[in-house]
């Protein structure tokens, strides 16, 4: 497939960036802490007690059985959810009810997810330009630069000037991926993003991913596909019945997981 | 490996052509047949007699020595050459919708082009110069057409071809957003024109003020339900935005509103307008009817507007919204930006159908003493002994033009849904 080339592309990392990376995982400081994290739905706990320090630039894949509370999780660390209980804090700013941690937190976090959720009334350009342009002030030419060098990276420039609508669903999910790092967040979010795929299509998206991790983001993956987890992930979280049962190196999880439930699950989908 | 396969077989002659059809949808069986033949002679019978009536019998002097009446009402004839115009304008938007969305407007601007035709070459008492005038129309249609640029989201092929290079975002976004954006700035300025030339303007030579309660005829039933239209949208999406409010006071008022309205009939609406809201007015201030009917209408229409655009933009998915914060929009840039444009586009049938049955409405502003195509019908039966029985003649031919107009709506209301199919989920 043509179109793809530019995934495998040597990617340049920023010296920042770069410097971070060449640091071992345990000595870079946490981007995302989770302390004791609750959320109900009326008197149903969707997330109990779930607490997490993500290092920055690790990636983290979540899984575990349908309703186990990884949307609701995922979703709370840029706020689609309120937390109810306990303590969120991404990249040093309190989630608190004060609008500025939330704006200052939504510029941190993109997201991106499983139904794409693509304007469909604008182009792909514009799709991508609408976010920096409003909330990051940036004048146009520079966010249609700055756009243009995304659709580049996920390997679609010249699907610019269409619809959401005549673009596959690969090609969907890459343009959302170009569109949250348009707002040049320090994390990205995927909540099952290649589940709403046909299966030739699901690797153009996986190896987007794969080329962002590589360039030192800070992601938190919801994922069954076992696979790129194996490959990118520097840890794995299993989640169950609302609770993160277990938090280790997919070496870890896949070889000598620790907890019943754990082995349990994956016995069933591997 | 040349081993071809088999030629596909053919279906059997009788579910193919024109004699498929006819038996699998007339004579499929024997009951089949009989209904056939017996509603083939019933409407035989009554379109004969239709026909004969309408080319034989009937005696339409009662229309054509009047037809200016049913058209503009009493606007003066020394003023016609203005609404002459004003049909010119409006010919050559419709030859730039043309050109923009083919496949909206190619047919509805053929069939208005073979009415301009029909009355421009009819044999029946005119002037030249506004025979000349209707038929300029033709060529202003042309001239629209030409005037527009050729738009880019009409063919993916072409599309693609634009989009080769780097440079391809500025091209597409001239050539996708430069079209609509000509065709509102040409709208608003047929608007203010039409508007101008329609009512004069004071010591302007040629265009001296007409009383508005001399206009009437179709021309008032299209003016009031284009007006109803045009100025409830904005109130509707007010209206509709403050009941989705989170303000409790704005959202109580708006939902009184929008329910009270839409609990009472427009004759109602006019009737107040015309006897109880003078009341309320200073003695001096004298509104013309014409202004009340419009501002009645309006009224009633915003709260049905509102109602649509509410529903509109509660069909748009919530993950729209989600994405929206998810990238730091603030909430009313959501509602701007995503949530009320894909609205108001879900809407686009629903507000045709809301033209289409306000234009049917229109006729009741007999009530307040308006001389619109029904009433003017009526007069004209009612009023002259000469035609006192030819009212079947009038109420056919009023019926007619109705139907007309909104058929032609409600066409380009299934074009237009077509046409937005293009760019959507
Ligand atoms: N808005 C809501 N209102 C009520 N209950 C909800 C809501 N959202 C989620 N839930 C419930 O919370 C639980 C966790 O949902 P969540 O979507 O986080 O699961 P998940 O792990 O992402 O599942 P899946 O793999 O199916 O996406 C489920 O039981 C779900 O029914
Ligand atoms: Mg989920």
């Amino acid at each position: 497939m043509a179109e793809t080339n530019g995934v495998h592309a040597a990617v340049d990392i920023p010296a920042d960036k770069a410097e971070i990376l060449a640091r071992p995982l345990e000595e870079r400081d946490d981007i995302v802490v989770c302390e004791n994290v609750h959320k109900w739905f009326g008197d149903f706990c969707a997330v109990r007690d779930v607490s997490m320090r993500v290092k920055r630039g690790e990636v983290v894949v979540i899984f575990g059985p349908s309703g186990s509370g990884k949307s609701t999780f995922i979703r709370m660390i840029n706020r689609l959810e309120e937390h109810q209980q306990g303590r969120i804090v991404i990249d040093g700013i309190e989630m608190t009810n004060d609008v500025r941690n939330l704006d200052a937190i939504r510029r941190e976090v993109g997201m991106v997810f499983q139904q794409f959720n693509l304007f469909p009334h604008i182009t792909v350009l514009g799709n991508i330009t609408l976010a920096p342009q409003r909330v990051r002030h940036l004048p146009r030419s520079e966010a249609e630069a700055l756009a243009m060098q995304l659709l580049e990276r996920v390997g679609i420039p010249e699907q610019a000037g269409k619809y959401p609508a005549e673009l596959s669903g690969g090609q969907q999910q890459r343009v959302a991926i170009a569109r949250a790092l348009a707002m040049q967040p320090q994390i990205m979010l995927f909540d099952e993003p290649t589940s709403a795929l046909d299966p030739e299509m699901i690797k153009e998206v996986l190896d987007a991913m794969r080329e962002l991790a590589a360039t030192g983001m800070t992601m938190l993956c919801v994922t069954h596909e076992m696979g790129f987890a194996r490959e990118v992930a520097d840890r794995m979280a299993f989640f169950d019945e609302g609770a993160l049962v277990e938090l280790g190196p997919p070496d870890q999880i896949f070889n000598d997981p620790q907890e019943d439930r754990t082995k349990m699950f994956l016995d069933q989908i591997l | 490996m040349t081993a071809r396969a088999a030629p596909a077989p053919l279906p059997p002659a009788t579910t193919v052509g024109l004699q498929g059809w006819l038996r699998q949808n007339l004579f499929s069986s024997r009951g089949n047949s009989v209904v056939t033949v017996v509603l083939a002679v019933v409407l035989a019978w009554f379109v004969f007699n239709l026909g004969s009536w309408v080319f034989v019998e009937a005696d339409w002097t009662v229309i054509i020595s009047r037809a200016p009446l049913y058209i503009v009402g009493l606007y003066p004839y020394e003023g016609y050459w203005r609404l002459c115009i004003c049909l010119l304008l409006i010919s050559v938007l419709l030859g730039m919708s043309w050109r923009a969305w083919p496949n909206a407007a190619r047919r509805f601007a053929f069939g208005f082009g073979a009415v301009i035709l029909f009355v421009g070459v009819f044999p029946h008492e005119m002037a030249p110069e506004h025979r000349a005038l209707l038929l300029l129309n033709l060529p202003a249609i042309g001239l629209g057409y030409v005037l527009t640029p050729r738009p880019a989201d009409a063919s993916p092929g072409r599309l693609e071809a634009i989009a080769g290079g780097t440079l391809a975002p500025a091209l597409e976004r001239g050539a996708i957003f430069s079209t609509p954006r000509r065709m509102i700035s040409a709208a608003l300025v047929a608007l203010v024109l039409t508007m101008i030339l329609i009512l004069g303007i004071a010591g302007v030579p040629g265009l001296d003020p007409v009383n508005p309660q001399d206009l009437g005829g179709l021309m008032i039933n299209l003016l009031l339900a284009f007006f109803g239209i045009v100025c409830s949208l904005p109130i509707g999406v007010g209206l509709a935005l403050g009941r989705r409010s989170s303000l409790p006071i704005l959202k109580v008022a708006c939902v009184i509103f929008i329910e009270v309205i839409r609990g009472v009939p427009l004759i109602t609406l006019l009737f107040m307008s015309r006897h109880i809201l003078p009341l309320t007015f200073p003695e001096d201030l004298n509104i013309d009817r014409v202004y009340l009917a419009g501002i009645t209408i309006t009224i009633f229409s915003s709260a049905y507007m509102a109602e649509n655009v509410r529903g509109g933009m509660a069909a748009v998915h919530p993950g729209q919204a989600e994405a929206a914060r998810a990238l730091g929009l603030r909430d009313w840039q959501n509602t701007l930006l995503i949530t009320l444009p894909q609205g108001l586009r879900n809407i686009i049938p629903a507000i045709v159908g809301q033209f289409i049955s306000l234009f049917k409405d229109t006729s009741l502003v007999y009530f307040i003493g308006m001389l619109d195509l029904v009433e003017m019908g009526r007069v004209s039966v009612q009023g002259n002994q000469e035609f006192i029985d030819n009212g079947r003649e009038v109420y056919l031919f009023i019926a007619l033009v109705f139907w007309v107009f909104c058929f032609s709506m409600s066409f380009i209301s299934r074009r237009i849904e077509g046409v937005l199919g293009v760019g959507r989920r």
